[in-house]
């Protein structure tokens, strides 16, 4: 089903997968497991034989949960609490939740609470990776869920089955950096839209199929040297609506290095050979670079975004800010100040999963560009 | 022989001297630690670091209505008006010095437990960065109702707390002292159990106490656990509420309504709700947040087991079923026939879960319940006239109800 996809089927696809998983489903009768973002390992799952989905969100009204998070809750956490209530709940036979921030924590409850007698289990992900301790609960949380996972669905998982699910999931990551390199150097190759939905699709369909699309995306990819095009960085946790990287690709920005957890950071999950299954992913659970809610150096995300830009150069840097969401809003003031000090421009994008008009981002981000580049682009 | 000091002034005495004693760590050769109110100090306590808290400080600041001038400092620095206004207080304290209070001194070294919330690690953070100090997140996993994922949960909170240990010798270049630590855990215990001992006076008809007088009497629990004037504090406190008891004093004349409140207060309307609501001959008793502070230590198990599982298992690192659970215990114990069901925007920890716990509290309790969105200490978010109108259409509703079962 998602073997032989055309890069536009990629982008059609990937702004609404669940017609596709649903008939995927139906053909293949296993199980989908749903997570929202946050490091669960979803090669445990796939292990099992499931199909690990990860929730980002719906562009479709909010209707449900307004009654059961505020208005201040980030618009994430909202729109993934939408898309089960109200719309693809039906889809899967259980959620895996992590938890990392106040608002996830409370997300899992309130999902476990609405949805009895389904499969609703969370993963303690440790809030601090500076330290043994976060090792030894990692594994902890890894055995607990293959032992939750096989006592609800009652299957079990080798270490072969695991080995098997990592070569998968680590083949996926490297045909997208692949992909990823062609697009730094030659931006008229794909568009930062089609990209980030190869990666977005990635987080959600079966790769043992859509590694085949990639392979051929990779092959297709051609590249000419097109001039016109700004380098920019995309910082933050997720870009959404998709609809902001047609923005970019309207500006003519080509996003050569980010730190999103939807982008680079899923591509720095691979898993290495030579121990145990488990040690192996508790060890990768480390590899992974910043993610504001969890604890670490408190300068992490600003060396991150720096060293990147020593190695790219780009013009900007865009920060996608999800509206409401704590984690970024306290990092940001100090993130922006510190860019500054180092003379990286820096523009900040706020959006929110329901956004339906984006003339406001566009005239922002062109009028910010302008001034960059010190006339119209 | 002096005169035997009332709670009131013993507290101001205690404070007075932990603020001076504060100031002057440095010259004391002692560092000061910022931490969470929800942490284990009693690490602290028995190491020799001053804790010093900036939530408490950043209170005094909006009980004195200053939070929408100091926030709005911060907001002016970049931060959003949706963070939690004690941070936003705090960061605007340090921005422009404002304060009603002498201030507070500035961090050494923080520790910061995620059991209490998620904002408070970010907020240190922030602090952390401006004068390259080092921080220490003890993070506490949800404490998840599956009882063996309880016990791992616990062990690595021991973990931790012995990493907190290494990084306290390794700053102060101090042995730590178990001994001590044992001590301190003892005055913990004392007091948690007086403290207990002073909210449960709430279930006495008419009750003695409202939630009002818990909140200040909270205070001393907060900065002072693990000292014996802590003990003393509560001590002197419990009589005095017990012989309003024996003198069958109440909190309000003709106590009609014993209400069960959700969330922290709204700072700055602290008296004005009060007054407000003992005029319809009601009283708020409790909520889970005060009694958050009733610890309960086994001083017979492993110093550090008793530390994590205390501080895992607060209402705030818990489920909602399980909070929902603490609360119902507390309506039962309290016999309450109302709640009050605060959203509070500055606290998405304890606020993301109040629509469901009211669900789950209204439908066990078959107690109607009052909803109301506001913020804590940000007066540009509280609307006077509509939440006066909720509370008053909340208690018809409650007389209504009355009047059929009378
Ligand atoms: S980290 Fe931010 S975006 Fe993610 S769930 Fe928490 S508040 Fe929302
Ligand atoms: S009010 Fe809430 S968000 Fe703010 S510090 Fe306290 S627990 Fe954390």
């Amino acid at each position: 089903m998602w073997e032989n996809l055309s890069l536009k089927e990629v982008t059609e696809c990937a702004k609404d997968p669940y017609p596709s998983i649903r008939r995927w489903k139906e053909q293949t009768k296993k199980a989908v497991i749903g997570s929202t973002i946050a490091d669960v390992p979803e090669e445990v799952i796939y292990a099992f034989g499931f199909l690990p989905v990860a929730l980002l969100g719906t562009s479709k009204p909010l209707k449900k949960a307004p009654s059961l998070l505020p208005d201040n809750a980030c618009s994430l956490a909202r729109s993934n609490l939408e898309l089960a209530l109200s719309y693809e709940g039906d889809l899967f036979d259980g959620f895996v939740l992590p938890q990392v921030c106040d608002t996830t924590q409370h997300l899992s409850d309130i999902w476990r609470i609405n949805f009895p007698g389904r499969y609703v289990e969370c993963f303690l992900a440790p809030r601090q990776v500076d330290r043994p301790s976060a090792k030894y609960w990692v594994k902890e949380e890894t055995e607990r869920m293959i032992n939750s996972l096989h006592t609800r669905f009652g299957k079990t998982v080798s270490d072969d089955d695991l080995r098997k699910s990592f070569a998968l999931h680590n083949e996926n990551k490297e045909l997208l950096k692949d992909i990823y390199e062609v697009k730094r150097k030659y931006p008229a190759s794909i568009t930062n839209k089609e990209f980030f939905s190869l990666i977005k699709l990635s987080m959600q369909v079966d790769k043992a199929e859509f590694n085949e699309t990639l392979k051929k995306v990779k092959d297709g990819l051609v590249k000419t040297e097109v001039e016109g095009y700004i380098d920019v960085i995309l910082a933050g946790i997720t870009c959404d609506p998709p609809e902001i990287f047609d923005l970019l690709d309207e500006i003519k920005l080509n996003v050569v290095a980010d730190t999103l957890v939807t982008g680079s950071r899923y591509l720095q999950g691979t898993i290495g050979n030579g121990m145990s299954p488990i040690d192996a992913l508790t060890e990768r659970h480390f590899k992974r670079g910043f993610y504001s809610p969890i604890h670490d150096n408190v300068y992490k995300g600003f060396n991150e975004l720096k060293a990147l830009c020593d190695k790219y150069k780009p013009r900007a840097v865009v920060y996608i800010h999800i509206e409401f969401c704590e984690s970024e809003e306290y990092d940001l003031p100090d993130l922006k100040s510190m860019m500054r000090k180092e003379g990286i421009p820096m523009h900040v994008l706020s959006t929110e999963f329901q956004t339906l008009s984006l003339s406001h981002v566009r005239t922002r981000l062109q009028a910010f560009f302008e001034s960059l580049t010190g006339g119209s682009l | 022989m002096s005169e035997k000091l009332s709670s009131k002034a013993l507290s101001k005495k205690i404070t007075d001297e932990y603020m001076d004693e504060a100031f002057r760590a440095h010259e004391l050769g002692k560092l000061v630690g910022y931490t969470t109110a929800i942490s284990p100090v009693e690490l602290f306590v028995a190491h020799d670091i001053v804790p010093i808290y900036p939530e408490n400080h950043a209170v005094a600041n909006l009980t004195a209505k200053k939070g929408a001038e100091i926030c709005s400092i911060t907001e002016n620095l970049g931060y959003t008006s949706h963070l939690c206004a004690y941070a936003r207080t705090d960061l605007g304290y340090r921005e422009s010095g404002k304060t009603i209070t002498k201030g507070i001194p500035e961090p050494d070294i923080f520790l910061a437990c995620n059991a209490q919330c998620f904002t408070l690690t970010k907020w240190f953070q922030v602090l952390a960065r401006r004068g390259d100090l080092p921080v220490f997140v003890f993070d506490t996993p949800e404490y998840v109702m599956d009882k063996t994922a309880r016990q791992e949960i616990v062990k690595y909170c021991v973990l931790q707390l012995k990493e907190v240990i290494a990084w306290l010798e390794q700053i102060t270049k101090k042995k730590f002292n178990y001994d001590r630590l044992q001590e301190v855990l003892y005055y913990s215990a004392k007091s948690s159990i007086l403290y207990k001992k002073f909210l449960d006076m709430a279930q006495y008809k008419p009750s003695p106490i409202s939630i009002f007088d818990a909140l200040i009497g909270m205070a001393i629990a907060v900065y002072r656990r693990g000292t014996p004037e802590c003990v003393e504090y509560y001590q002197t406190l419990c009589d005095e509420i017990e012989e309003k008891v024996a003198k069958g004093i109440g909190v309000v004349q003709n106590e009609k309504y014993r209400l069960y409140w959700e969330n922290l207060p709204v700072w700055f309307k602290f008296s004005d709700h009060a007054k407000l609501l003992a005029s319809y001959g009601a009283v708020i008793l409790t909520s889970l947040y005060v009694h958050a502070w009733s610890l309960d230590f086994d001083l017979t198990k492993d110093p550090l087991e008793t530390l994590a599982q205390n501080y895992v298992d607060r209402f705030s690192n818990s489920t909602i079923e399980d909070r929902a659970a603490m609360a119902m215990d507390l309506f039962k114990r309290y016999d309450m026939n109302g709640m009050i069901m605060f959203m509070n925007r500055s606290c998405k920890a304890v606020s993301f879960a109040v629509p469901t716990l009211k669900d789950i509290l209204v439908k066990k309790t078959g107690i109607p319940a009052l909803v109301f969105e506001s913020d804590m200490g940000d007066q540009r978010f509280y609307s006077e006239t509509q939440i006066r109108t909720r509370i008053e259409a909340y208690f018809e509703t409650l007389d209504q109800l009355h009047r059929k079962t009378a």
